[in-house]
């Protein structure tokens, strides 16, 4: 069950201000990376969401991601539809696609259940790779950013662009929490922990996943009609698996079911990217070496690790300094 | 308020409930008694729907729902406790009591609200966690409370659907005499228009509460009546001859 704890909090007010200071410091180089960091930190999330509160370990989030990037470059592109229209269009799509994979994936469980979503994946990567309205092979081209110059912003602004990025993955942060609180995101948590019980209690266990699939499938499509507007070109690369693998790679990295270690995840994933592939073109192997040694830890990720080390410590630091204000409070109130 | 006809099930050649008839009044108290491998957890499952069976129904407040789903029967009001814990581990014993009460209000399924803050769904928490004294262990998680005191949240959780009927398997089995005998004072003290249908190990224990005794020997009903009679049966020395000896 999810739960906001002082170190938590302290790592998201470390996490802004960084990604606030990169967004007002960077040049163009560093502004690139900083809104690739947004858009997968929004991904991480989303699978965040259903991997590690609900134990429903999808290959298909890529996929989803890639489903909202065509959605929004062919609504705003060759149907001419309004940007914002044409983006709440494809979240939409991906919600509903979302919901239909998860009904439908919900009776699977463990390997079953990836191999399901996996499948799901591929099928939406062949279409769009068929299909000769989504350019095939080619991909699209000739897609342009939200137009935000009644709040004068221009969003063609690479800053702008990663600001903005920034306000939308917090805004996606508290929904995401609000999602884990809501009545099937706390129902899900008890599907993960005792699926059997909560049928037994009388929860309709498939609508709870098909739910919490479907809102988290709108958060990968908001990432990919960022995405999109991000590139400003979408190829089918998008919805292959590996983008699904990534994803899954960063939140183990970062710690599974803790929605603040993904975060941390997806910038250290890029960082490192962008880092080691400037001296070895092996970087993979690099990353594999990583994600390896953390598995063998047996601590939940990097965040996971600093939470069981320091942790409880703080919990307990915070819990004495509240204790000893609360006299103070009595006395002042006399 | 809860009634089998002809409930009749085998694994293969095994015949594990056969030919099984009961009938629960709405209040009614009633144990079931019979040796290991009887096939007292088999009839439960298939009671709630986990297990179908071959042939033969249950009814549940004069409805047929024998082909209805697990779930669907426990929204009609029918809630069972496992033999072996079946908790969320990991959870605090406020979070299990309230998973199931957000079921129960509906809370479970609804977006635009945390299920578990609900004052509804908080009530009831409470109420549950007093009826079977869980007060002191609300803030605990289930791996840090001892084994009796998991026996009690396992029958709280059943209890916080609000049933109409709660079925309970062998919810003292594990635990001490001691608090065996706390455990059915605190059933005494459940509401009294709660239909319960329980399996009990400890014949002794089982007089304290029981209304009625059914008796099941190899999936077959073998005694069905009140406890003063069971008391007297000749058939139950035989086949309780171990526990008779021991009381
Ligand atoms: N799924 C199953 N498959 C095969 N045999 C089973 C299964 N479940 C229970 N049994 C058998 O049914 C009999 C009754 O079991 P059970 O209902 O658990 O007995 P009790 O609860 O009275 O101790 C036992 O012999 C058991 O081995
Ligand atoms: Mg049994």
């Amino acid at each position: 069950m999810f739960r906001h704890t002082a170190l938590r909090y302290t790592a998201l007010v470390l996490l802004a201000a960084g990604a606030l200071f990169q967004a007002f410091t960077a040049e163009y180089f560093g502004l690139e990376i900083l809104t690739e960091i947004l858009i997968l930190a929004m991904l991480v999330l989303a699978l965040d969401i259903v991997a590690g509160f609900g134990g429903m370990v999808s290959l298909c989030h890529g996929a989803l991601m890639g489903v909202g990037a065509y959605a929004f470059a062919i609504l705003s592109t060759k149907a001419g539809i309004a940007p914002p229209v044409a983006m709440a269009g494809a979240v939409a799509l991906t919600g509903g696609i979302g919901w239909i994979i998860g009904a439908i994936c919900s009776r699977s469980h463990g390997i079953y259940f990836i191999m399901a979503t996996l499948a799901f994946g591929q099928m939406a990567y062949s279409y769009v790779f068929e299909a000769p309205i989504f350019g095939g092979d080619d991909g699209l081209g000739g897609i342009s950013r939200l137009d935000l110059s009644i709040i004068g912003v221009d969003l063609n602004d690479s800053r702008s662009f990663a600001l903005f990025c920034l306000a939308v993955l917090g805004a996606i942060y508290g929904a995401s929490v609000l999602i884990l609180r809501s009545g099937p995101g706390r129902s899900l948590s008890g599907v993960m922990h005792n699926e059997q019980r909560m049928r037994a209690l009388g929860l309709t266990v498939w609508r709870v996943k098909a739910d919490v699939f479907g809102l988290s499938g709108m958060i990968a499509g908001v990432a990919g009609a960022l995405a999109a507007q991000h590139i400003l070109y979408i190829s089918p690369a998008l919805l292959s698996w590996t983008v699904s693998g990534e994803a899954l790679v960063v939140v183990i990295l970062g710690g599974l079911g803790t929605l603040v270690g993904p975060l941390v995840g997806a910038a250290a994933f890029v960082v490192l990217k962008h880092e080691l592939s400037a001296v070895t073109t092996y970087w993979h192997l690099v990353v594999g070496l990583l994600l390896i040694a953390v598995v063998m830890s047996r601590a939940n990720g990097l965040f996971g690790w600093v939470e069981a080390r320091w942790g409880a410590r703080i919990e307990r630091r915070m819990a004495d300094a509240t204790r000893k204000q609360q006299p103070e409070e009595v006395l002042s109130d006399a | 308020m809860l009634e089998t006809r002809n409930l009749t099930k085998s694994f293969g050649a095994v015949h594990v409930t056969r030919d099984v008839s009961l009938k629960l009044e709405r209040g009614e108290r009633r144990v079931i008694l019979g040796p290991n491998g009887a096939g007292k957890t088999t009839l439960f499952n298939q009671l709630v729907g986990e297990l179908t069976p071959n042939s033969g129904s249950v009814h549940l407040a004069g409805e047929d729902v024998t082909a209805l789903p697990v779930a669907k029967r426990a929204r009609r009001g029918l809630s069972r406790s496992y033999q072996k814990n079946t908790l969320f581990d990991g959870l605090t014993v406020e979070e299990n009591l309230g998973l199931a009460a957000a079921v129960h209000t509906g809370n479970a399924t609804r977006l635009w609200a945390d299920s578990l803050a609900k004052p509804e769904v908080r009530e009831i928490v409470d109420e549950v966690a007093e009826q079977v004294n869980l007060m002191p262990f609300l803030h605990a998680k289930v791996s840090e409370i001892s084994y009796g005191v998991r026996r009690q949240l396992e029958v709280g959780v059943a209890l916080a659907t609000r049933p109409l009927v709660l079925l309970m398997d062998e919810p003292t089995s594990g635990v001490g005499p001691e608090m065996s005998k706390g455990f059915h004072d605190l059933l005494n003290n459940l509401p009294r228009d709660l239909t319960m249908l329980f399996i009990e190990h400890d014949m002794d224990l089982a007089f304290d509460v029981a209304d009625t005794i059914t008796v099941l020997n190899y999936g077959e009903v073998v005694f069905d009546g009140l406890p003063e009679a069971a008391r007297g049966s000749r058939l139950l020395k035989e086949i309780y001859l171990g526990s008779w000896e021991d009381a």
